[in-house]
Formats: C-alpha cells, structure tokens, sequence
C-alpha cells in the first residue's frame, strides 16, 4: 500500500517520536537476569569439565577426587540458581501484589 | 525447524533495547516500567531464541511482544485522577521547557492521553516508521482497525495539539 | 516495601496461640498445576526441601555481599515451593483453577491475611501465613494476572526484613525500579 506523503505535522511527530536510549546499565541487567534464569552455559560448561576429568581418572586417582569435589560445586550452583529463581518470582509476587493493594487502597480513599 | 543464521543474545540486546524501550515508555509513560517491561521482553527473547530464525524475524518479534507487554502493563496499573501532564513530565523527567522543541515535549504527553489503540498504532508509526500492513502484523488487530485507530489517533492529536499551539502562541 | 505484609504479619503473631513447633513439610504438587503447565508457554518450578536449602546456603557462604544477604534469608527455612506459569495471551485458565489451587494450600494451619479481588480484570492476590509458636512459620502467596500465575510457598522462620530487602539482592533484577515508582508516587500525592 501507497502511504501519502508526511505533512509538517507528522513529520513533527515523526521527529518527536525518535527512539530514545535506554537507560544506561539496562542491558547488564538483562545478561545478568538472564545467567540467573538460564544456566545453560553453565551446564555446557560442567559437562565439558567432567568429560575431561573422566578421561583423566583413568590416569590417576587424584583427579576422581576432584571431580567429586568440581561435582559438588556444581550442584552447589545448581541449588544456588534455584534459589535465585525462587526469590525473583517472590520478589515479582510481592511487588504486584503491594502495588494491586496500593491501588485499592487509593480507589477507597476516593 | 533448521535455518542458517543464529541469533546471538547479546547482539540482539544491543541492537533493539532502544527501540524496545522506546516502545514501552511510550505505550506506558514511566520510565521505571519501561525499564521492566524491556527487561522482561528480553528474557522472554531468551526463552524463545530457538524460534527466531532471521534479523527482520527477531525485530517483529521484539515489537510484538514490546506492545503485548506493554498494554499487560497498563491494564494492571490502576490510574485513577491523575494528571497525565504532571505525571509525564515527572516520569520522564525532562521539564517541557528544557525540550529543543516544546510542541514535541507536549506531544509527547499528548501521546498519553490518547485510547491505548490509537497510542500503540502511532507509536508504531512514527516511532518505528511501519506500514499499517506492518502495524496490523504486530498488533495481530485487523487492517482495518489499524487504519481506523491511525486515522483516529493523529486527527485527535491535532485537535489536542492545535489547542496547545494557539495557547502557546498566546503565551509568547 | 515490604512494611505492609511485614505490619500484618506482626500484628497476627501478636494475637496467635501458642503452637507447638515441628519441620513443616513441603506439599506434593497439586492437580490442577499439571494442567497448568500444559498450558503455559513459560513454566518455573523451584521446589528446595530443608536439606537443599541447606546445601545452597552452604554453597554460598563466604562469597559476595548479595549472597551473603540471600544466605541469611533462607537460612533455617524447611522449604520453598515456588510456581509461575506464563500464559500467551489470557483466557487460559479459569476461575475454577485458581479456586482449586487456592483451597489445596488452604488448610487449616493457614490463616489468610491478604484476600484481593478484582472482578474487572480477574486478578486476584492471596496472602495466607502460618504461625507457629507465635512466629511466621510459612507464608503463601497466590498471584494472579491474566497471563500469569505465581504460587509462592516458603516454609520456616521467615524473617520479615530480610524480605523487604529483596528487591535490592543484585541478581533479581530491576524490580525494585518499578516499586519505587510507586512509592514515589504516593510520596507526591498525585493519585487523588
């Protein structure tokens, strides 16, 4: 479809309507969110680690105690992630809910 | 679903938090909002980046889901009496006689005023610079009703502006 | 942030009979959440009994300022059951499975604290707490949106300040923005 040429008006709106930046520090937020919700990498990363400390307990003893101890980390994170989990969606909870009883509250006063 | 081209995370978040942000703060008026909704948008990017199989894909996408979020926003935000003026000026935090252009600085608070709709068709409009055919993809609302809500949109903002440039003039 | 629930909370705990006290026990998941789930675009499922919650503690001693601040949180908890579907678009469930979710949690042991309703958009918050010797010993929230559920059960000794703090854990993300925005809106009385 043609589109009419833009009068002065809209190309004032056109002008205002610029996108505008994003607050600084935003996108740090969203990577920092997203290793909370999203241990992929992680997972990656420990499956690369324990195929090659397996190959390695062949060798030695040593080396099965620390994958047990590497073990023990990971599931450290795991829980510690879950944790992470936990909270945000209580933290998410918890705020609707105080600006759903903010909001009635203000509709009572009036 | 086999496609050539991978999305990577990061470069998407740079290339599209503005345009996200943008679309938030203008559906919604509060920068703290926005800020949570292009959070979310791109969370929810993250959980579905298996589905995004190209640059333009991942833009709509972003789009699509900006203003879905953006109305679930609004819709659960109780406004009850306020001054939208005031309150966009707060919210922006930009007094109006700051702006380079005072007409744009009330157009955007005149942005605000207008039904959800009309606002989310001309932000996307003007802002992003969509066909209506574009528009009704986003939105997922019929052509029609696009065109409707544009038609609509801008002759009210005019209305509301024309008001303000007499005033304005007046004032000087 | 917190105050309200924290000041309702107090206040119960006041009134509340003696109880005696033992390690509560996480529920299994109720029927109506498969359902859910299958519905859901988006599902997150965190159930942590006494003995995780321990281990992750453990895990996160000694580390940075905001783990050490979550450390704390969950130190001494019995359990966290945590639910949030994410619906695409609404109408994906009823007010029957919210009903039937609520009344699984609800038994007798639950007091509520919070009950809102809104008839216009369908959402809806419920609060429930379970005091035990005087003392929080649970709390349970249900959230409802129109695309949204979240059921959050926390079990033990909450402490309520260290909730309130939540928003300002790094890691959670910016939600804290968004109350401040109402805080500061109430501050400037433009809601009259």
């Amino acid at each position: 479809m043609e589109l009419e040429p833009m009068d002065d008006f809209e190309k004032e709106l056109r002008q205002t309507f610029e996108r505008q930046p994003a607050p600084p520090g935003m996108k740090g937020k969203i990577m920092a969110r997203r290793r909370v919700s999203e241990p992929r990498s992680h997972a990656v990363l420990w499956q690369r680690l324990a195929a090659s400390l397996a190959l390695a307990a062949v060798l030695g003893g040593v080396v099965e105690w620390n994958w047990h101890l590497r073990e023990e980390r990971r599931k450290g994170e795991a829980a510690r992630q879950q944790v992470l989990t936990a909270l945000r969606i209580t933290n998410h909870a918890l705020n609707h809910m105080n600006k759903q009883l903010a909001a009635h509250g203000r509709a009572v006063q009036e | 679903m086999a496609h050539d081209w991978q999305p990577d995370f990061e470069q998407l978040v740079d290339e599209h938090q503005s345009m996200v942000f943008s679309l938030a703060l203008r559906m919604t008026g509060d920068r703290g909002l926005a800020e949570e909704i292009a959070q979310d948008v791109f969370l929810e990017l993250d959980r579905n980046l298996g589905k995004i199989e190209s640059q333009p894909h991942a833009c709509f996408w972003l789009r699509r889901v900006a203003m879905n979020r953006s109305t679930d926003a609004l819709r659960r935000r109780r406004v009850h009496g306020i001054n939208l003026w005031v309150e966009m000026e707060d919210r922006h935090g930009i007094k109006v006689e700051e702006r380079a252009s005072p007409l744009g600085a009330r157009l955007e608070q005149l942005l605000a005023t207008l039904p959800e709709p009309q606002r989310a068709a001309l932000v996307l409009r003007y802002q992003e610079e969509l066909t209506p055919e574009e528009i009704a993809a986003t939105l997922e609302a019929p052509l029609a009703t696009v065109k409707s809500n544009l038609q609509r949109g801008l002759k009210l903002l005019r209305a509301k502006a024309g008001v303000y440039l007499k005033e304005y003039i007046r004032g000087t | 942030m917190q105050n309200r629930i924290m000041a309702l909370v107090l206040g119960a705990a006041v009134l509340a009979a003696p109880a005696r006290a033992q390690t509560a026990k996480l529920p299994a998941p109720s029927p109506v959440e498969k359902a859910l789930a299958a519905r859901a675009f988006s599902v997150d499922e965190v159930t942590l009994d006494k003995n995780m919650l321990a281990f992750a503690a453990k895990f996160m001693a000694g580390k940075n300022k905001d783990d050490a601040g979550i450390q704390h949180l969950i130190d001494g908890l019995d359990g966290i059951y945590i639910r949030d579907y994410e619906f695409d678009k609404p109408g994906q469930f009823t007010a029957e499975d919210v009903e039937q979710l609520r009344k699984y949690f609800e038994t007798s042991e639950w007091s509520p604290l919070v009950r809102d309703r809104d008839r216009k958009t369908g959402e809806s918050t419920d609060v429930m707490i379970k005091l035990v010797n005087g003392k929080t010993g649970g709390m349970f929230i249900l959230d409802v949106c129109p695309k949204e559920i979240s059921v959050v059960l926390i079990l033990g000794p909450i402490r309520m300040d260290d909730l309130g703090k939540l928003s300002s854990l790094g890691g959670l993300g910016a939600l804290g923005t968004v109350e401040k925005s109402v805080q500061d809106k109430e501050k400037k009385g433009g809601h009259q």
